[in-house]
C-alpha cells in the first residue's frame, strides 16, 4: 500500500469511528505521568506526548494483577472458574517503535515451551498497534544502539510519522492496510515523504550508533569489579524492572477466602530479594551482587543466546527512573571496554 | 564547598579515620549526580556538592557501617535520618561521621522540564537560584523553579547533629505555600480525602521504590513480603494497594522526617510526601514529638508517657 497522510485534526474522527469496533489505548499525560490508557474520548490524546510515556504497554498485555482461576472447595473436591476469555478488540494508538519492538521479545519469551501462554497471546491477537515515530527522543533513549527498530519498526501494524499538521502513514501488516483504507486519510505526496526524511534525520542525529553489544557480551566477565560497585548503591527498588518493557517475570499467588478463593498472577523482578529464595532457605542470588548482574546479562546475554533478540530495547526508562542514577549504558560500556 | 568537602574528606581516609565516605559524584549525565562509596583519597577526589545532589544517603547507612566507621555527606534535611538511625540502634553515633554541608536547595522532579535536557552541560548555585550551562549559553532559574518543593519551604537551623560541617545554609524566607499544603488538605471532608488517595494509589503499580529508597524502611522483612501470613495481597487492585500505602505511613509515624526521597522516584508520581505530612503534624499535634531532632529521644509510637492522649477519655 502507498504511504498515506491524515490531518491532525482529522485524527480524532478517525479514531472515534473506529470505536465500536476497538477499545482506543493511546497516551494520557495526567499529573506529570504519561500512560497508555484506554480513552473514551479520542480528542484528549496528546499526540505530543514524551517519546516514551513514562510506563510501557506491558500493562495491556500481561497486566499488573490478573486472575489465573477461582475455585471453591467442597470437601475434597474443587470447582475450578476460569475468566472468561478477552474478546474485546484494541487498537492502541501512538506506540513507540521501542515498546513495539519489546513485544517481539515477550512474543519469543511466552512462546518459548509449552504450555504457551495464552492469556498473553489472547491478548496480543485481539490488538492491533498503531505506532508513532519519536520526533523528540528523551535524553535516555538509546533505541538504535539495541537496534534499527525506530526507522525499520517491528511489532506494529502501522507507523505514523508526525509532519507538523499532518501524520504521515505507512501500512506496515494487512491489518494496517484495513485501517488506512478509511476516508480520512489521503494518498501522501513526494513533500511529505521528505518532511519524514528531514523529521527523522534531526531526531537519529541525537541518538547514538548501533553497538553489538550482543556479539560482546560473549565475553561479558562474571566476576567484573562493576558488580560489587552496583551493588553498593543499588537500592534494590525494582523500578527499572516495573517500567521495562521486555521484562516479564511474575510471581502467582493465592488469595483464599475460607472454602472460595482465587489465584493470580502479579509482576515481579529479579531485583527483590525474594525473588529466587528457596523454600528451603537457600538464595541463589543472596545480595545485589548477583541481582544486578542478573538484570544485565538476563538483557543482553542470555536473550540473545536463547532467543536470538536483544532482551533490551533502549527506551531509557530504567535510566531516567533509576534513584540512584545506575546507567545501563554506562553498565555496558565498561563491560566491554574495561576488562580487567 | 567542594574544594573544602574533597579535602576533609581524603583527611579522613589518609588518617584511617574512616573506612569510606558515601557521598554525591557526577552522574552519567549533568544533571543527574549518583551515590559515591569513597574508599581511597583518590576517589574523595570525585565528590562533588551542587543543585543535583538530591539523594538522602542515610539509607546507606546501617548497610555501610558494617565494614568499619563511615563519613557521611548529608544535607540539613538528611541529617535527622541519621538521628532516627541512631534513636533506633540500627547505627550507633561512633559509627558515623556526619558531614553536613551547607544547602541552598536542591533540584526538583520539575525544575528543568522548561530546559532541552540533552543540551546540559553543567548546574550550579547562583543568586538565590541556580546557573544552567548549556551548549548555547547560560539559563538562570530562579529559586521558585529551581528547587524542590521541600527546598521552598525549608526551616531547618543548625542540624540536630554534625561532626564536620563544611558551608553554611543560607537565611532564607519559607515560601510555604509552595509545597504541601495542608490547608487546603485538612478542608477536605473524610469522604473527600478517601477519594483523593483513591485516586492516587489507583495507579500504585506496587514496585516498592517508596520503601527501597526510604532510610526509615530497613526492615529486614517488610510486611509486605510475608507470603505466610499475609498482611497485604500483592495484587494491586484498590483496597490492596490503599493498605500498603496507609500501613507504610502508620509504620513510618513519628519516624519520617520528611526527606521526600519516596515522592522522588515514585514513577507514577503519587504524592507520598503529603501522606507523611499528615501523619508527621497528627503526631506533632498528639505527642507534641518531632522526629529527627534528639537522637536521645525514645521513638514516640515505642513509648508511653503520662500525658499521651487517651482515645477512651472517662
Amino acid at each position: 500500500m502507498e504511504p498515506k497522510i491524515i490531518a491532525k485534526e482529522d485524527v480524532s474522527t478517525w479514531l472515534a469511528s473506529l470505536a465500536s469496533k476497538y477499545e482506543i489505548i493511546a497516551p494520557v499525560t495526567e499529573d506529570g505521568v504519561t500512560r497508555f490508557k484506554v480513552i473514551d474520548d479520542p480528542s484528549s490524546i496528546n499526540l505530543e506526548s514524551p517519546a516514551p510515556a513514562n510506563t510501557s504497554l506491558r500493562e495491556h498485555f500481561t497486566p499488573e494483577t490478573e486472575m489465573l482461576f477461582e475455585y471453591e472447595l467442597s470437601g475434597q473436591a474443587a470447582e475450578v472458574t476460569a475468566p472468561e476469555a478477552e474478546v474485546k478488540d484494541r487498537l492502541i494508538f501512538g506506540a513507540r517503535a521501542c515498546d513495539a519492538a519489546a513485544l517481539r521479545y515477550v512474543d519469543a519469551v511466552y512462546s518459548n515451551v509449552e504450555p504457551v501462554d495464552t492469556l498473553y497471546f489472547n491478548r496480543r491477537e485481539h490488538t492491533v498497534i498503531v505506532g508513532l515515530f519519536c520526533n523528540n527522543p528523551s535524553w535516555s533513549c538509546f533505541c538504535t544502539e539495541v537496534g534499527d527498530f525506530l526507522t525499520n519498526p517491528v511489532g506494529m501494524d502501522a507507523y505514523f510519522t508526525d509532519i507538523g499538521d499532518k501524520l504521515y502513514a505507512e501500512a506496515l501488516t494487512p491489518k494496517g492496510e484495513e485501517l488506512l483504507s478509511a476516508p480520512e486519510f489521503k494518498p501522501a505526496s513526494e513533500a511529505d515523504a521528505q518532511a519524514v526524511q528531514e523529521v527523522r534525520k534531526k531526531a537519529l542525529s541525537s541518538l547514538p550508533k548501533p553497538t553489538d553489544h550482543a556479539a560482546a557480551s560473549g565475553s561479558y566477565d562474571w566476576d567484573h569489579p562493576i558488580w560489587a560497585k552496583l551493588a553498593e548503591k543499588c537500592l534494590g527498588c525494582g523500578v527499572c524492572a516495573f517500567l521495562c518493557p521486555t521484562c516479564h517475570c511474575f510471581d502467582i499467588q493465592e488469595c483464599p477466602k475460607g472454602v472460595r478463593g482465587s489465584r493470580f498472577r502479579c509482576w515481579d523482578t529479579c531485583q527483590f530479594e525474594k525473588f529466587t529464595l528457596m523454600g528451603a532457605g537457600h538464595n541463589p542470588r543472596p545480595s545485589k551482587k548477583e541481582r544486578t548482574r542478573q538484570r544485565v546479562f538476563h538483557k543482553f546475554k542470555y536473550s540473545p543466546e536463547r532467543y536470538g533478540i536483544l532482551g533490551c530495547v533502549g527506551c531509557g526508562r530504567c535510566i531516567a527512573a533509576c534513584p540512584v542514577n545506575i546507567d545501563i549504558r554506562q553498565v555496558v560500556d565498561k563491560l566491554e571496554t574495561e576488562k580487567p | 564547598m567542594e574544594q573544602e568537602l574533597r579535602a576533609k574528606a581524603r583527611e579522613l581516609l589518609e588518617s584511617g579515620q574512616v573506612k569510606l565516605v558515601i557521598g554525591y559524584e557526577a552522574g552519567s549525565v549533568p544533571f543527574k549526580c549518583a551515590p559515591l562509596f569513597a574508599e581511597t583519597p583518590e576517589e574523595a577526589d570525585r565528590l562533588i556538592w551542587n543543585p543535583t545532589c538530591v539523594n538522602n544517603l542515610a539509607v546507606y547507612l546501617p548497610e555501610a557501617v558494617k565494614r568499619g566507621k563511615v563519613a557521611v555527606v548529608l544535607k540539613p534535611c538528611d541529617v535527622g535520618s541519621v538521628v532516627e538511625l541512631i534513636k533506633e540502634h540500627q547505627i550507633k553515633r561512633d559509627d558515623v561521621i556526619a558531614i553536613v554541608v551547607g544547602c541552598p536547595g536542591v533540584l526538583g522532579l520539575d525544575s528543568l522540564s522548561e530546559m532541552d535536557l540533552g543540551d546540559i552541560r553543567s548546574i550550579e548555585w547562583r543568586g538565590d537560584g541556580i546557573a544552567v550551562t548549556t551548549g548555547s549559553g547560560e539559563v538562570v532559574i530562579p529559586r521558585e523553579k529551581a528547587f524542590a518543593g521541600k527546598c521552598l519551604s525549608c526551616e531547618i537551623g543548625e542540624p540536630a547533629l554534625a561532626d564536620i560541617k563544611i558551608g553554611e545554609s543560607p537565611a532564607r524566607e519559607p515560601v510555604t505555600d509552595a509545597y504541601i499544603s495542608l490547608e487546603e488538605y485538612e478542608k477536605m471532608s473524610p469522604a473527600e480525602r478517601r477519594a483523593f488517595w483513591a485516586k492516587q494509589f489507583e495507579r500504585c503499580i506496587r514496585c516498592y521504590a517508596c520503601r527501597a529508597v526510604c532510610p526509615a524502611c530497613y526492615c529486614s522483612e517488610c510486611f509486605v513480603d510475608k507470603a505466610a501470613q499475609l498482611w497485604v495481597s500483592k495484587s494491586t487492585d484498590p483496597t490492596a494497594n490503599w493498605f500498603f500505602h496507609m500501613a507504610r505511613a502508620m509504620h513510618l509515624a513519628g519516624r519520617c522526617i520528611g526527606c521526600g526521597e519516596c515522592e522522588r522516584v515514585c514513577p507514577v508520581r503519587i504524592q507520598l510526601s503529603l501522606l507523611g505530612k499528615k501523619v508527621h503534624v497528627d503526631v506533632e499535634d498528639m505527642f507534641d514529638y518531632e522526629p529527627g531532632t534528639d537522637p536521645e529521644a525514645l521513638p514516640v509510637l515505642g513509648s508511653f508517657e503520662a500525658k499521651d492522649p487517651d482515645p477512651c477519655p472517662e
